[in-house]
């Protein structure tokens, strides 16, 4: 174990000495965070001002003033079209609106197949609230006409509508977030991947390429040894890398707190603390998995290469469990990078998190990264790795 | 003590499967405590494997390299304590100065690094390196480099020391200095072993002179015995027609 300590003392010594390299990840990682945040922050809050405040679009208001009559009695406001809007829609600048054919009036007066049509480009999603509300405010224009003629026909308005609905949503603010704040888990598994990433290049392939590993391997040290040495010493970076960019997502939500987005944005302590156990294991296995796949590598640009397939890899999962809608269950828990997006992502729901959440992903992160490990040590046990690519 | 019986090493050929590079077909020798041993053969001749094989850090495929009676294959890491190895790759970490560059080996050894300290001070005053053990090594000079890979392979004390073309690269001052340290080595006693392509460099220094070509030991002996063998008046003719006898085979 001596030798691996000076291993690890020396490659650590090594790495700090870097400083615009050093420099470069613990900015980029400090600020994740709260940038992150703040986009999610602008984005939730225009959400939210396009939903409270009721306003339509429309075009052609003159030839409908039932309609007009309905929504000013609704309190919505009733903004006229601008003459170009197809455009203005087809760009972007407008979300939705309302246009009126002329033939409206005299249609709807004698019950006859009145027709109005929503224009938007639901390509975007921030228009969203914007359409959902102009259709919300249409259809309870339809049925209050509708309930009107059955009345005036002696008709029970319960006919037509047996069941009544009622929205109840369960998601608290909270879970609402969540949608959004899948990014955290996301960017907590990333880091250590960032993190990991120059001292696992610069410690495989960049040692063969200084042309400093067969000295290394003259020494009489078990290669075991010098291996582990490495590994905990891109580890810890990772671990590093990883607390603070978790770090800047709790200083970043705390300037939240208070705020209407609050509780959005709860990422506190606890949850800070959870991350890190989940977060710490895992960079145990992605910088014994980078070392692996580095010592492959014939130069250090190759490795580089390699390095970053791996976290293009890494980052398409939490992508894939968002648009699989992939549902818990306990396999999830053995697979790596799945296992922590599922369990993060209960963190940040703020469910209950079972012993066996954390102790399953993260032994079988420990497993691996002891399989990693001694696979780069029988690598560099190998004349062909050692000496036949360089 | 280093003791080469019959060694072999083939390598499996790049692109071409089931064919084999003979980079060592059988080499013989012995290089006695006390005494500069010179490995002398053109580029190619396999003395950069040969030296690999003794330093344990390439299996033979065939013979045994035996290190103080102490064989590589059996017993690699008692081998690797009881030598020092410059070889071929010499790099070093540029971002450490020259004294971490050598502690770094030191630590790795296991000595105090009391004693590590001292072992660097007299390294310092053999290779006249006082001024730059305390700079970072990535803006030396050849020179400088070589120094420190030397100071680096040399910091335990070892009884066997291999030297792969050293004097590679290098100035004429720092040559000098380093055949100074190579004298010293002998005088204290130290099995030596020192490979080479350049004549004058074997002949000047070296008690005994191994030359190999193509993988095989052509000839061996001192540099007079060499000269009577081979019918030449010179070293260089003796060279040129030792290694080109196999050539013609």
């Amino acid at each position: 174990m001596r030798a691996a300590i000076t291993v690890f003392l020396k490659e650590i010594t090594d790495a700090l000495r870097d400083r615009r390299t050093a420099l470069m990840v613990l900015i980029a990682s400090i600020l994740t965070g709260p940038i992150t945040l703040v986009l999610v922050a602008q984005f939730v809050s225009g959400l939210e001002e396009k939903a409270s405040i009721l306003k339509v679009r429309i075009s052609g208001q003159e030839h409908a003033p039932a309609l007009v009559n309905f929504l000013q009695r609704n309190d919505v406001e009733i903004e006229p079209a601008p003459k170009d809007y197809e455009t203005l829609v087809r760009e972007g600048r407008l979300d939705a609106v309302i246009v009126v054919p002329p033939d409206f009036d005299s249609r709807w007066l004698t019950g006859d197949g009145a027709k109005v049509e929503i224009f938007y480009d639901d390509s975007r999603t921030d228009a969203g609230p914007a359409i959902r509300q102009a259709e919300r405010l249409l259809r309870a224009f339809n049925r209050e006409t509708g309930m009107l003629r059955l009345v005036a026909r002696g008709v029970s308005p319960d006919l037509v509508e047996p069941v009544k609905v009622d929205h109840v949503n369960t998601a608290t603010p909270r879970q609402k977030g969540a949608f959004l704040l899948f990014l955290i888990p996301m960017f907590a598994i990333l880091s250590p991947l960032l993190g990991g990433m120059t001292l696992a290049i610069d410690s495989t392939a960049g040692e063969r390429e200084r042309g400093s590993l067969e000295p290394l391997l003259a020494n009489p040290v078990p290669i075991g040894q010098l291996v582990v040495g490495k590994w905990l010493a891109a580890w810890i970076f990772a671990s590093v890398v990883a607390v603070l960019t978790l770090g800047g997502f709790v200083i970043a939500a705390s300037l939240y707190a208070g705020k209407r987005l609050a509780a959005l944005m709860a990422f506190g302590a606890p949850e800070f603390a959870a991350f890190v156990a989940v977060v710490v294991p895992f960079a145990a296995m992605t910088s014994a998995l980078q070392m692996l796949i580095c010592t492959y590598g014939r130069s250090y640009r190759e490795a580089q290469t390699y390095v970053s397939y791996l976290a293009t890899v890494v980052s398409f999962v939490p992508v894939i469990v968002l648009f699989t809608g992939m549902k818990d269950s306990l396999w999830q828990l053995a697979v790596p990078v799945l296992a922590q997006q599922v369990v993060l992502g209960r963190v940040i729901r703020g469910d209950t998190i079972a012993p066996v959440d954390w102790l399953m992903p993260s032994l079988m992160a420990f497993v691996l990264a002891a399989v990693f490990v001694a696979l780069v040590a029988r690598l560099l046990r190998d004349e062909r790795i050692v000496f036949g690519r360089a | 003590m280093i003791e080469v019986v019959d060694l072999a090493k083939r390598f499996p050929m790049k692109g071409e499967r089931g064919k084999f590079v003979e980079a060592v077909r059988e080499v013989t020798f012995t290089a006695p405590d006390g005494a500069i041993t010179g490995l002398l053969g053109p580029n190619g001749a396999g003395k950069t494997t040969t030296l690999r094989m003794i330093a344990t850090l390439v299996e033979p495929t065939r013979g045994t390299a035996r290190v103080d009676g102490l064989d590589g294959h059996l017993k690699p890491n008692e081998v690797r304590s009881r030598m020092g190895v410059l070889s071929d790759a010499r790099g070093l970490y540029g971002r450490l100065t020259a004294r971490e560059n050598i502690a770094y080996y030191g630590a790795l050894r296991g000595l105090p690094s009391a004693q590590v300290q001292a072992m660097i001070g007299r390294l310092a005053e053999w290779l006249d390196m006082g001024p730059m053990l305390d700079r970072r090594t990535d803006g030396f000079s050849q020179g400088e480099r070589m120094k420190v890979a030397i100071a680096r392979a040399l910091v335990h004390d070892p009884p066997n020391v291999i030297l792969d073309e050293p004097t590679n690269g290098l100035d004429v001052m720092t040559t000098r200095k380093l055949r100074e340290v190579v004298r010293r080595l002998r005088e204290g006693g130290k099995c030596v072993l020192f490979s080479s392509h350049i004549m004058q460099e074997v002949s000047a220094l070296c008690d005994s002179i191994v030359i190999v070509a193509r993988g095989r030991v052509v000839a061996s002996g001192t540099a007079a015995e060499l000269l009577a063998s081979s019918g030449r008046d010179n070293l260089e003719d003796a060279f040129v027609h030792l290694s080109g006898e196999t050539e013609a085979a």
